[in-house]
């Protein structure tokens, strides 16, 4: 484990090298970033200069859900998105072979290879954007304290292990760069509560893409409207989701090296 | 007593391959049911390698050479048979053996292209567990025996082909592997830095006593570096031994090459002596049979005499020895 963790530290200091010395480059996504959280915290604020609920969750609630949301969306980029398209080049070109050659997890080795650092100030902003959130809530519990980080990592295993089951098919189908693709504009219906789309895109966006889960529940966790029943549901779905998934990616990679010349 | 560091016994791999003639209708009909051949790409070879060896795997394309090397790298399970690479059984892939052992692709790189390989060296030294002093030695030697010293600071897209190879030896070899699989290393290189790959080859394998087993499809890698070669043809093994001594093996002939002085080569018939080759200026060169190469030899000094300038007889050139091996079937010959 502690291995694990400092090769996690230098592909994220290499990775880092790799971006500073792109400082302009750097300094622009990075406004484009906080421009993008403006905008969309913006079109909350409008959205309650006509109504103080939606669906139940208030303004502070609100807040809280769309800065879950920038922290899920921007884990997905600082480390989820860059690894999974190098993941399936690797497939495409073949030097795959060399993860499987090395003495460690090929599948931390893959997955968790590459970092796109600037989706840091994403998690930053959306770190903030859930404080301002908060201090909108009359009160928070040591129960939703301590619940909200374990919620979050939760969001993060079940993002993790839906785009790790999803790059699977890589081993099969080689290019599947549509489907994540696919993915990734269906995060974007992340930033509202799950719970107030419509019963048919609820269900597929909670359970075909569980950004819905990842996202809400954490801000309904930290906002007073989760029990310690509904986050046990979440811990052990998002264990299973992330067992399961690596379960059918061991069996992608043994139809891998059982096929390729 | 030499240890055994590669054992291979009556290894084969047989693929499946999809099969459908051209044409729309020939592929909607394979859509629908398809048509799957077996392809035996290694069809039961057997060989040994000891400690420190570096052996030649030569074969045409789509020979096996590939697929076995990837079996003994681990990366591909065998249809039957056995195989055992410093005591593990490579597909396990366990990571004792791993650490053990490298494979190094001419036509492809582990390296990441935007940073420098310094960077990814340090992600290596983590991944292998090196110690630091450890790896400090094996930098500096492979910096000194590969001249790496500006190399691994650029980003590795920045290196020429050649560079991105000389710094990929050095990835591939930071772990001091016991065995060293090397597929096409010099493929593409231009000549000079062929030979410097190959030299570093021949002076990692005397420094560091590792097994070497290499494929190429430049004879002169071969000829450089492995005083053995094993050559398979369809997957199947053709000849195992000595590279000296596959000439004699596989081409029953020799070539004689007479420099006439009046430049009468071209009207003087020499099709008595064997079989004229070809005629140029004042040379004729002459494939003779093997067993009778001496005596023809010695009737053609005598015969022309002062006519004659220069005479030499030599096995025919590796290339058309091995040439002449893929482009007729013969049956196994082990030395």
């Amino acid at each position: 484990m502690i291995r694990y963790a400092r090769l996690l530290r230098l592909f994220f200091r290499t990775e880092l090298q790799y971006e500073l010395e792109y400082r302009l480059n750097l300094i622009l996504e990075i406004l484009q970033t906080v421009v993008v959280t403006a905008t969309s915290v913006g079109a909350v604020l409008v959205l309650f200069s006509y109504t103080t609920v939606l669906n139940g969750w208030d303004l502070g609630a609100m807040l809280v859900l769309l800065g879950c949301f920038y922290l899920v969306q921007g884990f997905g980029e600082l480390v989820l998105q860059p690894s999974f398209e190098k993941f399936m080049e690797h497939v495409r070109l073949g030097t795959l072979d060399f993860a499987l050659l090395k003495p460690a997890s090929a599948q931390f080795l893959v997955t968790l290879r590459h970092f796109q650092v600037v989706a840091l100030a994403q998690m930053a902003l959306g770190a903030i954007v859930v404080a301002v959130g908060l201090g909108r809530i009359p009160s928070v519990g040591a129960f939703e304290a301590i619940g909200f980080p374990i919620a979050l990592v939760c969001g993060f295993a079940l993002i993790y292990a839906l785009l790790l089951a999803l790059s699977t098919f890589a081993f099969w189908f080689v290019r599947v760069d549509n489907l994540m693709a696919l993915y990734w504009s269906f995060m974007d219906a992340g930033r509202f509560p799950v719970d107030v789309y419509p019963g048919w895109l609820r269900v597929t966006l909670s359970s075909a893409v569980p950004i819905g889960v990842a996202v809400t529940v954490p801000a309904q966790m930290i906002a007073g409207r989760l029990d310690a029943i509904g986050l046990g549901f979440l811990v052990v779905g998002s264990a299973t989701a992330f067992y399961l998934a690596s379960r059918f990616w061991r069996l992608g990679l043994r139809s891998y090296t059982g096929a390729s010349a | 007593m030499t240890e055994v560091v590669v054992d291979v016994r009556e290894l084969r791999k047989t693929f499946q391959v999809t099969e459908r003639e051209e044409g729309l209708a020939a592929t909607l009909r394979s859509f629908v049911r398809r048509h799957r051949k077996d392809v035996n790409a290694v069809a039961g070879i057997t060989f040994r390698i000891d400690a420190g060896e570096v052996v030649g795997f030569l074969g045409p394309n789509g020979a096996g050479k590939t697929t076995t090397l990837k079996m003994l790298s681990g990366l591909l399970h065998p249809s039957a048979g056995e195989a055992s690479v410093l005591g593990y059984v490579p597909w396990r892939r366990e990571n004792a053996y791993l650490q053990r052992m490298t494979l190094l692709m001419g036509n492809r790189t582990q390296l990441v292209w935007d940073i420098p390989a310094a960077d990814s060296l340090r992600v290596l030294q983590e991944i292998y567990r090196i110690p630091e002093a450890e790896f400090q030695g094996t930098v500096k030697e492979l910096t000194e025996l590969l001249e790496l010293e500006e190399l691994v600071h650029k980003p590795v897209r920045n290196l020429s082909l050649g560079e991105r190879m000389k710094v990929e030896f050095a990835a591939g070899l930071i772990h001091s592997p016991r065995v060293a699989f090397l597929d096409e290393p010099t493929i593409g290189l231009d000549v000079s830095m062929q030979v410097r790959i190959r030299r570093f080859v021949a002076e990692y394998n005397r420094r560091t006593g590792a097994t070497i087993l290499l494929t190429s499809h430049y004879m002169d890698d071969v000829v450089a570096l492995c005083k053995r070669v094993i050559v398979i043809h369809r997957g199947r093994l053709l000849y195992d031994g000595p590279l000296a001594d596959l000439a004699e093996r596989m081409a029953p002939y020799k070539v004689i090459t007479a420099t006439l002085h009046d430049g009468a080569a071209a009207s003087t018939d020499l099709d008595a002596y064997g079989t004229v080759v070809s005629r140029e200026e004042g040379r004729v060169t002459l494939r003779v049979d093997r067993q009778v190469a001496p005596e023809r030899t010695a009737r053609l000094v005598n015969d022309l005499r002062e006519r004659l300038a220069d005479i030499s007889v030599e096995d025919p050139p590796i290339e058309e020895v091995i040439d002449r091996v893929f482009t007729s079937e013969q049956t196994t010959v082990s030395a």
